[in-house]
Order: C-alpha cells, then sequence, then structure tokens
C-alpha cells in the first residue's frame, strides 16, 4: 500500500540578512534571498524519512510568488516527487485563515486521498504556527502540532511532542495532520544529482484562484478574519539599579520594587516578608 | 574590427539561472556545515578528512559531470564551477581533491576512455569508492609536458612502467592514477602515452606527503613505478595519444582551478569587509576610511569580473565549442585576483591578518599556489598569446 504523504512547505526570506525598516515597521523582504522556511524543511525531512521505509509518495505544496517555485525545486532534489505552486496575485495578502482555506482548497484538488499531512510547525518571518492546525480544520483531520519524533504501524500513527516542559505520546489513524517541530529531523542534503534533476524532470504544477474555484471573497483582506495593526520592534529597556545603605535596606527597596515580579516568576507571593533591623 | 574579438566570444547568461542559485545554496550550506568548523585545523595539522569526505560521497561530489548511468550528478559546467567555487570558498583543500578528481582524473575517463573501461572505473570515481589522481608531473618535465622520463614497456600483455612522479594531488590518497609515461619515439620527438594505474598494482608506491605552503589538507605526494605491471587494456586512449590527451585534460582542468581561485578570493574578501565594517580604529570602522574603501572596490570589481570570464569559458565548453584559449584566460585571470585579494584581505586585517587565529591568514597561503599549478601564469600567457597570434591573418 503506498502511502500518500503531503508537505506543506513555505518560502521566507532570510531573516538573519534581512534589513527591518523601522519607520514602516516592516521588513524588507524585497532586499532578501528566499529559503525554505526550516521547520518546513523538517517537516519534509520526517516524510522522506517516513519514505527511506515505506512505499510513499511525496507531494510538496507551496503557496507564494511564483519565486516560491525555488524551494518546491529544492524539495524536488531532496527526494519528494511531485510539486504544486498555489500561486495567484489574487490571494496577496491573506491572513492565516484564508492561506488555510486555499491550501485545502489546493489539496482536494491535487492529492484528494492523501494518508498524512505534514506542515513546519511555524515560519521563520511570521511565527504565528497556525496555518497547519487550521488547515487541519478545514478537512477535518485529526492533528497534533509541534511533533518531534513519529511512528507508523499500519494505519496508526505515533507521535511523541514536547510542549509546556511536559512531553505526549499521542495516537491517530491515517488521514491527519502533523506540524513537526525543529527538534529531530534535521534535513538531509539534496545530493547534486538531485538539483540538477529537479530542473530536468516534469516541472511543477502551478495552480491559480480560478482552476481552484476560488472567488474573491475567500482570498485576501476578505477572506481574512484577521488584519495586522502594527509591527514593531520591542525595545529592550536594561538598565543598572544600584541600590544603596544597610544590608536590611537595600534588601527591602529590593523587594519594594520587585517583590511581586518575584513572586509570579516563583508561582507564590513573597509580600510580608521584609528583614527587620535587629535591635 | 581586429578580429581578435572572436576570441572568447560566445552567448552567456548573465544572470544566473535558478538552478545555480539553488546549486550554490545547497554546496554553501554543506561547505559552511560540515568544512568550516574544519577548515582551520585540517590545514594546520595537514589532516585529510576521511569523515567530510563520506558525507560528500552520496552527495555526488566526485561525480559532477559524470552521466547519470555511471552514478554521476551530470551537471553542466557553469553548475561544476559553482560546486568547486563554493568548496573553496571555505576550504581549498577539499575544493582541490574535488576539482583535480573530477577536473582531470575522472574528465580523461569521459572523453578517451573505451566502453569497457567506462564501465569499470566510472561508478566506482563517480561514487567516490575511488579517489583520482593525475601524474605528468616529473622533477624534470613541469611546464615543458614533453620532456616526461618515466617508462612504460610493452611485456606480453601488460605494460611495465617504471618513473617518478611529483607533486601528485590527492597522491597520498588514490585509488587510481592517470600516468604519462614515455612508450617510444615519432620521428624528432618523444612519444607519450597514458595509463589507468590502480594503487593496489605491483610495483605502485607513495612517497612521503609534501610539506607545503598552502592547500595542506590535501595529501600530495609524489608517486613511484618500480616495474609497476599495468593491464594492457589500462591504456586509455590509443599508443602516442599523451600529449593530446594532457592538454584536453589540462584545458578542463584549469576551469576548476580558476573555480577554486574564484572561491578562495570569495571567501578571503567576504573576511575582509566583515573585519572592515567591525574594526574600529580612529574611533570609526576602518571601512569608512577611503583607503580601505578603495581596497574593497578593487576586490569587489576583480571577483566579479573574474566569475564572469569563468563561467564565459564554462559556457563555451558546454556549447562544444574550443575554450582552450578562455580557460587559460579564466585560469589566469582568477588566479591572479585571488593572490591580489587575498594579499588585500591580510592588509585589511593588518596584523591580526598574519595570525593563524584569521582565516585570511590561510587563504593568502592557500591562494599562491593556484598561479602555479595546472600550467604556470606564464604558461596560461603563452597559451592565450598563441591563440591570439593564429588568429590574425596579416
Amino acid at each position: 500500500m503506498m502511502l500518500k504523504l503531503i508537505v506543506c512547505v513555505k518560502q521566507v526570506p532570510m531573516v538573519a540578512e534581512l534589513p527591518w525598516d523601522e519607520k514602516t515597521g516592516t521588513l524588507r523582504r524585497d532586499l532578501a534571498p528566499g529559503m525554505m522556511n526550516p521547520a518546513c524543511k523538517h517537516a519534509l525531512e520526517a516524510a522522506l524519512q517516513i519514505k527511506d521505509k515505506f512505499a510513499a509518495k511525496i507531494t510538496v505544496i507551496s503557496m507564494g510568488p511564483p519565486a516560491a517555485e525555488e524551494v518546491l525545486r529544492e524539495a524536488l532534489a531532496m527526494g519528494a516527487d511531485e510539486a504544486v505552486l498555489v500561486c495567484d496575485k489574487l490571494f496577496a495578502g491573506s491572513d492565516t485563515f484564508a492561506t488555510s482555506m486555499i491550501l485545502q482548497k489546493a489539496v482536494k484538488k491535487t492529492c484528494p486521498k492523501f494518508d498524512l499531512i505534514l506542515c513546519g510547525a511555524y515560519t521563520a518571518d511570521s511565527e504565528t504556527a497556525q496555518v497547519g492546525p487550521q488547515l487541519a480544520e478545514e478537512l477535518n483531520l485529526p492533528s497534533v502540532a509541534y511533533i518531534e519524533k513519529l511512528e507508523i504501524s499500519g494505519r496508526t500513527l505515533r507521535v511523541r511532542r514536547l510542549v509546556d516542559n511536559f512531553r505526549e505520546t499521542l495516537e491517530m489513524e491515517f488521514p491527519a495532520l502533523l506540524t513537526v517541530s525543529m527538534e529531530n529531523y534535521k534535513p538531509r542534503y539534496a545530493p547534486l544529482a538531485g538539483l540538477e534533476s529537479a530542473f530536468a524532470g516534469k516541472g511543477i504544477t502551478v495552480m491559480n484562484a480560478a482552476e481552484l474555484g476560488l472567488t474573491a471573497a475567500a482570498m485576501a483582506a476578505k477572506g481574512s478574519r484577521t488584519k495586522v495593526r502594527q509591527v514593531f520592534l520591542r525595545k529592550a529597556q536594561k538598565g543598572n539599579v544600584l541600590l544603596q545603605g544597610t544590608a536590611s535596606s537595600v534588601v527591602n527597596e529590593f523587594l519594594d520594587k520587585y517583590q511581586r515580579k518575584i513572586g509570579a516568576a516563583i508561582g507564590k507571593s513573597i509580600e510580608g516578608r521584609k528583614l527587620h533591623d535587629e535591635k | 574590427m581586429p578580429n581578435i574579438h572572436r576570441i572568447g566570444d560566445s552567448s552567456l547568461q548573465v544572470n544566473p539561472s535558478a538552478k545555480h542559485k539553488l546549486i550554490r545554496d545547497s554546496v554553501r550550506n554543506f561547505a559552511e556545515t560540515e568544512l568550516a568548523p574544519l577548515a582551520a585545523e585540517i590545514d594546520r595539522g595537514a589532516f585529510f578528512p576521511r569523515d567530510v569526505i563520506e558525507k560528500m560521497r552520496p552527495l555526488n561530489y566526485f561525480g559532477l559531470q559524470v552521466p547519470r548511468e555511471f552514478g554521476g550528478a551530470a551537471l553542466d559546467s557553469i553548475s561544476a564551477a559553482i560546486v568547486v567555487e563554493e568548496l573553496s570558498r571555505v576550504c581549498a583543500a577539499i575544493g582541490l581533491c574535488i576539482t583535480v578528481h573530477n577536473g582531470v582524473a575522472v574528465y580523461p575517463f569521459l572523453r578517451f576512455a573505451n566502453a569497457e573501461q567506462k564501465k569499470r572505473y566510472l561508478p566506482r570515481l563517480a561514487s567516490g569508492e575511488f579517489i583520482g589522481a593525475f601524474s605528468l608531473t616529473e622533477a624534470n618535465a613541469g611546464s615543458d609536458a614533453g620532456s616526461v622520463e618515466t617508462t612504460a614497456v610493452k611485456n606480453s600483455r601488460e605494460y611495465i612502467l617504471n618513473g617518478t612522479k611529483i607533486f601528485v594531488t590527492n597522491g597520498g590518497i588514490c585509488d587510481v592514477a592517470l600516468i604519462f609515461a614515455l612508450t617510444g619515439f615519432e620521428p624528432g620527438r618523444p612519444q607519450s602515452s597514458v595509463f589507468i594505474v590502480e594503487s593496489k598494482y605491483p610495483g605502485f608506491m607513495r612517497g612521503e606527503l609534501e610539506d607545503l605552503c598552502g592547500m595542506r589538507a590535501n595529501p600530495v605526494s609524489s608517486l613511484f613505478l618500480e616495474d609497476c605491471r599495468v593491464p594492457e587494456k589500462n591504456l586509455l586512449g590509443k599508443i602516442g595519444d599523451g600529449m593530446k590527451i594532457g592538454m584536453a585534460t589540462l584545458d578542463n582542468g584549469r576551469l576548476g582551478v580558476a573555480a577554486q581561485a574564484l572561491g578562495i578570493a570569495q571567501g578571503a574578501f567576504e573576511a575582509a569587509v566583515k573585519y572592515a565594517k567591525e574594526r574600529q580604529q580612529f574611533k570609526k570602522p576602518i571601512a569608512s576610511l577611503q583607503t580601505i574603501q578603495n581596497y574593497i572596490a578593487d576586490m569587489a570589481t576583480d571577483i566579479k569580473a573574474a566569475r564572469l570570464l569563468l563561467y564565459h569559458a564554462c559556457a563555451r565548453k558546454d556549447e562544444g565549442a574550443p575554450f582552450s584559449c578562455d580557460a587559460s584566460m579564466a585560469k589566469l585571470y582568477c588566479s591572479t585576483v585571488a593572490t591580489r585579494v587575498t594579499s588585500l584581505a591580510v592588509q585589511i586585517h593588518g596584523g591580526y591578518g598574519y595570525s593563524k587565529e584569521y582565516d585570511v591568514e590561510r587563504y593568502f597561503r592557500d591562494a599562491k599556489v593556484t598561479e602555479i599549478y595546472e600550467g604556470t601564469s606564464e604558461v596560461q600567457r603563452m597559451v592565450i598569446a598563441r591563440a591570439v597570434l593564429s588568429q590574425w591573418t596579416f
């Protein structure tokens, strides 16, 4: 039985190299070279490791501008079998809700009988971590986010994840959706032969809004439920504070200023525990 | 218009294709992850990193332009140059291992081997199971390649080889070497031929590794052939093809050395720019000083010109056009740029650049040999001048 796997990948700017426009609060995406989002690459590696063990076919899907073709080529070079680019100017400005809706259409159109969808847990450029779980909702699938390990036994999928310092092991049946964290699944290097054939093979299927049967109401700003009001750099306000005086007055002054914060951090109140000068 | 403009005239895609960009990104990622942490250490210890080589084998680094049917990556020549350039940008000694293996050890098999030889050797060379070497140079035969003294004498169904080869890149680790040897005399000049010699053949011995100025992680050694018995079927091409195979192979090898020189220049340049922006003197970054800016402008211009010249020569090769002169121009220019740029990179670093603590010191040492091997800059000028002069009709 051939497993049908879908991996959703996104092209993101190399943020480390990206200039930031403080006045407008935007990333100068136009100046940055694109790359496959690191968590998406880990998700692809998870799919490739499934393919190493079982008969499987991997379809990679990306929604993005024409340049996003690059990350699909890279995915093909690493070992994916088919690539779909969901691309239309009408998609510009879609939030995670609209994006997951568009991806849902693309999945149903290109690979409706899938067994497992893998997504990166989050993207390096926006970090919402929402598209994977929202796509699972759209497709009415069981899903687990932030997985660090997966095992397949027949039609059963067992996954492990680490959230809030708890390690959970969960089981579900195919079809399902997982988002993959960057804990494990270190991406393999694409062999040079793979890179060469990624450009020589049958190519990439490109689908636009009309082909997916999407109307303007479902896309971009109209189809989005969220709106970004402001983007700003968090300013770290660090400064040294020097407390002077006797030991007890310094401790008390310190507690006056910080006991609430310390209490919140350790989870119990330390109010009313001031020192009294020994007399 | 003087017809000199015919030389190097070729269509060239100035914007790198998406494929070239992806290959560059991919090799850069590999080099920065796997080679960068080792580069200084293996240089200092003159140590060949087998573990990294094992990682490179399944990624097709040993079969850059070998056809798929033999397990290679079947890259175009610009892609192959980019691979060598990106490896050398981080670790020139590994770039050297790869370019010599592909450019002058594997290439003659692609061009001159018969079907049986291709079937027997190409899969093992392309997978890196066999690392190759090219052995032309001898104590008395360097630029004058016709003065080879190693001999091959036919004895029944074998050739018996005797002689000493020096400065063999990959010599200390090669599993198969192409040996140039005298097989007789044509009227007026010696006749040489090329033999495929496996390191396991009786009479094949390696000398001590050379203690060199740069490229120290590459095991360069002498090879001794003492009544080395080579099967008759291991003659590459025909008897007397030595000069033809040697010259065609060196043309191709020069593209590889040019790519290597370019990668070294690029690595040193990036280090120099980073340092110039960080280093404060006179209470400001030295990059704000006009003298340093002039250096940086010259380095950037040199590198871009070198890259275009190299890719142009590669494009000529892939078009099936004669590329000997273009390869010599690329090799001459890229290696000159490499020594100039690495020297300026050391200068920008000041005293720190002269210290082994900084990578530019290594780049500076590695760059020099690109003006020497695979034909010295003087030999490249000879090749270029001959090609230019032969095109003037008066």
